[in-house]
């Protein structure tokens, strides 16, 4: 057996988290920083939400700083640099060739020290919304929101990641600064380092850099879930239909558990309209969809949902289909030892090509930790996962008043 | 280790111990010629769909979930003046797996099998099962591009500046109107003068035994690849001068919530000394990343766009600037473009960006040695297009050279070819 990944850690006593992996061979240090806090975290309780988009536009305008923008400073050393906001994390990266340390106290400067003004809020805006109105335009984009405020009517996850025209109205420096200190408080982050690095130093660096005083923490309240939609369907200018079919799954599961639940529905999925599966083929070979089709397994925080897609000259009937499949088959007759087997070396395969990418080792890293799962244990986790136990799993998802749809119906162009 | 099996037939070996996977590819070119971009792109799709051995989606996908989840490929794309049908298996490194020692012969077989053992229906057809469905797929993705504005905006740009050059006119993923006339039979065909006639490009790269594969590759594929007489490649590279002297513009309203601008300029040679890094060195100081004048401009102080950048294309010496933006916007943003780029005729640019623009150069050379595919695309230009190619030594010699009336130089040489703009309403 070739060497296995090796990972150095450090709990600092604020919480903050630091880990290390060496990856020989390669010639870059890949780093990334994340905060467990995303676009769904604005519900203030008692009926009060920040405003759609602020996780974002925090992500933007923390590169700004007092006569410079972060940005610049990384560009100076030559490494690269991005960030980006999911529904439940926000993480700033950089890649690059030399400095590591140097390009590290410039991560902890842009995340650690945020200078929000009226005026670079203001200019922010602009871009935003363009971003938005860039989103807008991709069907996939829309429906996956749509399909969303079925699964979770009036929920801050039905809404546009980066907010919508409205929202960004209502996002000022000062809203920013306080979410800010909610969601950056270091016990909410973690940072990871892939690369050859020197960990002492990289731990001497953080401890160096402490994160400003906070305010005193305000709860972020865990969103209560209206009744899952009836479905919907709208006219859109664009020249195929598609079709989202939504599955949500009320599961009370966190941290390892869940990550764990999270790879039996993928099996689940696979085995009934993956790729390998004959349910696909009938699909494809009925014409109800084209190689577009596909299907996303969601489970985190407070959300476990999974939702089947694609482009569909016959979306009635991709939705009739689909929900008859999981009414009325059992996994049981189409999930064989073999089968079992299959799936499980994919996914064994799947954990070893992510390891060709310094980025998907450090970003999976950084979100497990989150889940208290370790990313060097994944095989263990896998091996753990018993046929019967997929099964049994299988039992408790398909349930008619769980399932919902949306439909995007071609207008032409 | 590079060798020639045979005329026109191409093997290169990088063992690596570096990655987790292995990766075979396989290439086949010739001129891209505008009556066979459909046939190349539904043949990939075609021959991927199912084998002889595995003759359904199904079974093939089963096969590459036993095999640990192999990963493959088959696609077309534009090398030049060559169509490039690739296919591709890469797979899991057995030093990582326990106990499954013949992952690399069965990958390999995996492949030759979608390569070389179809899934036939008689001597004249493809299985009909295969074939209507990768066309229905097909014509699918075709129907879909309509709805992606930034590709739709990149292809009528690209309409406007190959409008003298037939062959280009045609998308290298092919068009609707040739695939709904293509039949199995004449695919078939197709497939036959392919896989006899083509150049071929054989890689590997990972932890493999160089003679072994060689080996391999022989025993398993000799009556396959190595007895015909296949085609010589000729690189040819288009002319612009009627396009610089009158630039094409074109123009659509649509739809859309955001509008979308695309200009296309050719870089004229202008000093062979530099022709590799210097244009490169330009384009990033204007549009290349986000210290540029383009994002720092149009995006960051105007917040006329979320998108806007340049990108330069050594290979045609095309460089081409694309932003996404509001409507009423347009005429500002682009008059804000010519703006940078008097900026960059006139040298106003300093030395942090020069500075700034060899350290990316330098540092994306670099890091691009940490993806496998990156041996791949460096064995394919070393037989395709040496002239192409600089040694790491070479690379950095020029860079060290590299100063501002290089890129004033460039930027000076810089024809607008055309536009396009699609309007959003």
């Amino acid at each position: 057996m070739a060497n296995k990944l090796q990972k150095y850690i450090k709990d600092l006593p604020n919480g903050f988290k630091i880990t290390a992996v060496p990856l020989p061979g390669y010639k870059q240090t890949y780093t990334v920083a994340m905060a467990n806090f995303g676009s769904v975290d604005t519900n203030l309780g008692q009926g009060k939400f920040l405003p759609a988009g602020i996780a974002h536009f925090i992500e933007h305008k923390l590169f700004a700083k007092p006569g410079y923008d972060v940005s610049e400073k990384f560009a100076k050393t030559g490494a690269n640099s991005n960030a980006y906001t999911s529904y439940t994390k926000t993480a700033y990266l950089f890649q690059t060739l030399e400095n590591p340390y140097d390009n590290l106290k410039i991560l902890l400067d842009l995340f650690q020290h945020p200078y929000f003004t009226e005026e670079n809020v203001n200019s922010e805006r602009g871009i935003i919304n363009q971003e938005i109105q860039m989103y807008l335009d991709m069907p996939e984009w829309v429906l996956e929101q749509r399909i969303l405020s079925q699964l979770y009517p009036n929920d801050p996850i039905a809404a546009d990641i980066a907010g919508s025209s409205e929202s960004l109205q209502k996002i000022n420096k000062d809203n920013l600064l306080s979410t800010y200190q909610n969601g950056y408080r270091p016990n909410n982050m973690d940072l990871v380092i892939v690369g050859d690095v020197d960990f002492d130093r990289v731990v001497s660096i953080v401890e160096d850099s402490p994160f400003e005083k906070m305010d005193q923490e305000t709860e972020i309240k865990p969103n209560d879930f209206l009744p899952i939609g009836p479905g919907g369907q709208e006219s859109m200018k664009i020249s195929q239909s598609r079709a989202a079919f939504g599955i949500r799954i009320d599961t009370k599961l966190t941290g390892y558990e869940l990550v764990k639940y999270q790879y039996i529905l993928n099996m689940i999925m696979e085995t009934l309209i993956g790729e390998s599966s004959t349910n696909y083929q009938s699909m494809t070979n009925k014409n109800i969809i084209d190689d577009s089709f596909s299907y996303n397994v969601v489970a985190e925080n407070d959300y476990c949902f999974i939702i089947v897609s694609g482009s569909t000259n016959k979306p009635d009937e991709f939705q009739k289909h689909l929900q008859d499949y999981f009414l009325n088959n059992d996994l049981k007759d189409v999930l064989t030892e073999e089968k079992f087997e299959r799936i499980r070396r994919d996914a064994i395969g799947a954990y070893l090509f992510a390891q060709n990418s310094p980025d998907a080792i450090a970003n999976q890293i950084a979100e497990l930790q989150f889940y208290d799962v370790d990313y060097l244990q994944l095989i263990q986790l896998l091996n753990s996962i018993t046929l019967d136990e997929v099964l049994a799993a299988s039992k408790e998802i398909f349930k008619e008043n769980k399932f919902t749809y949306y439909n995007l119906i071609a207008d032409g162009k | 280790m590079r060798e020639v099996l045979a005329k026109n037939v191409v093997l290169n070996v990088k063992p690596l111990t570096q990655f987790r996977t292995i990766k075979i590819q396989i290439n086949f070119l010739r001129p891209i010629n505008k009556d066979e971009s459909t046939k190349r792109r539904l043949l990939a799709n075609v021959l991927s769909n199912s084998t002889k051995k595995y003759p359904s989606f199904k079974a093939i996908n089963d096969r590459e979930m036993e095999l640990y989840g192999a990963e493959v490929n088959a696609y077309t794309r534009s090398l030049l003046n060559f169509n490039d049908l690739g296919f591709s298996v890469e797979f899991a490194d057995p030093s990582f797996l326990i106990g499954d020692t013949d992952q690399v012969e069965n990958n390999l077989d995996l492949l030759g099998d979608i390569i070389f053992e179809p899934n036939l229906a008689s001597d004249t057809e493809f299985d009909s099962t295969a074939f209507n469905v990768e066309k229905r797929n097909m014509m699918s993705n075709l129907q879909a591009v309509q709805d992606n504005q930034d590709l739709v905006s990149m292809l009528e740009l690209s309409k406007l500046i190959h409008q003298d050059e037939p062959n280009k006119l045609i998308p290298i993923f092919g068009n609707e109107d040739q695939l709904r006339d293509l039949t199995n039979a004449q695919l078939l065909d197709y497939y036959h003068d392919a896989i006899a006639n083509d150049f071929v490009l054989i890689n590997v790269v990972g932890n493999v035994d160089p003679e072994k594969f060689a080996n391999l590759v022989k025993d398993k594929f000799s009556a396959r690849l190595l007895k015909q007489k296949r085609n010589d490649l000729s690189i040819k590279f288009e002319k612009f001068d009627k396009l610089i002297a009158d630039p094409a513009h074109g123009q659509d309203k649509k739809e859309v919530n955001q509008s979308r601008l695309a200009i296309g300029y050719y870089v004229e040679k202008i000093d062979k000394e530099f022709s590799h890094l210097a244009p490169q060195a330009m384009n990033l100081i204007l549009g290349g990343d986000d210290q540029s004048q383009l994002f720092l401009q149009v995006r960051e102080k105007n917040s006329l766009a979320y998108s806007v950048s340049s990108s330069y294309s050594p290979n045609n010496h095309l460089l081409t600037i694309t932003a996404g933006l509001d409507a009423k916007t347009i005429k500002q943003a682009m008059d804000l473009i010519e703006v940078q780029l008097d900026f960059m005729r006139s040298g106003k640019f300093t030395d942090e960006q020069i500075e700034h623009a060899k350290k990316v150069l330098f540092t994306r050379r670099q890091i691009s040695s940490d993806n496998i595919q990156h041996y791949i695309m460096r064995s394919i230009w070393e037989s395709v297009y040496p002239k192409a190619m600089l040694s790491e030594e070479a690379y950095k010699a020029e860079l060290d050279k590299l100063d501002r009336k290089h890129i004033i130089a460039v930027a000076n040489n810089l024809h607008l070819i055309a536009d396009y703009k699609l309007i959003g309403e």
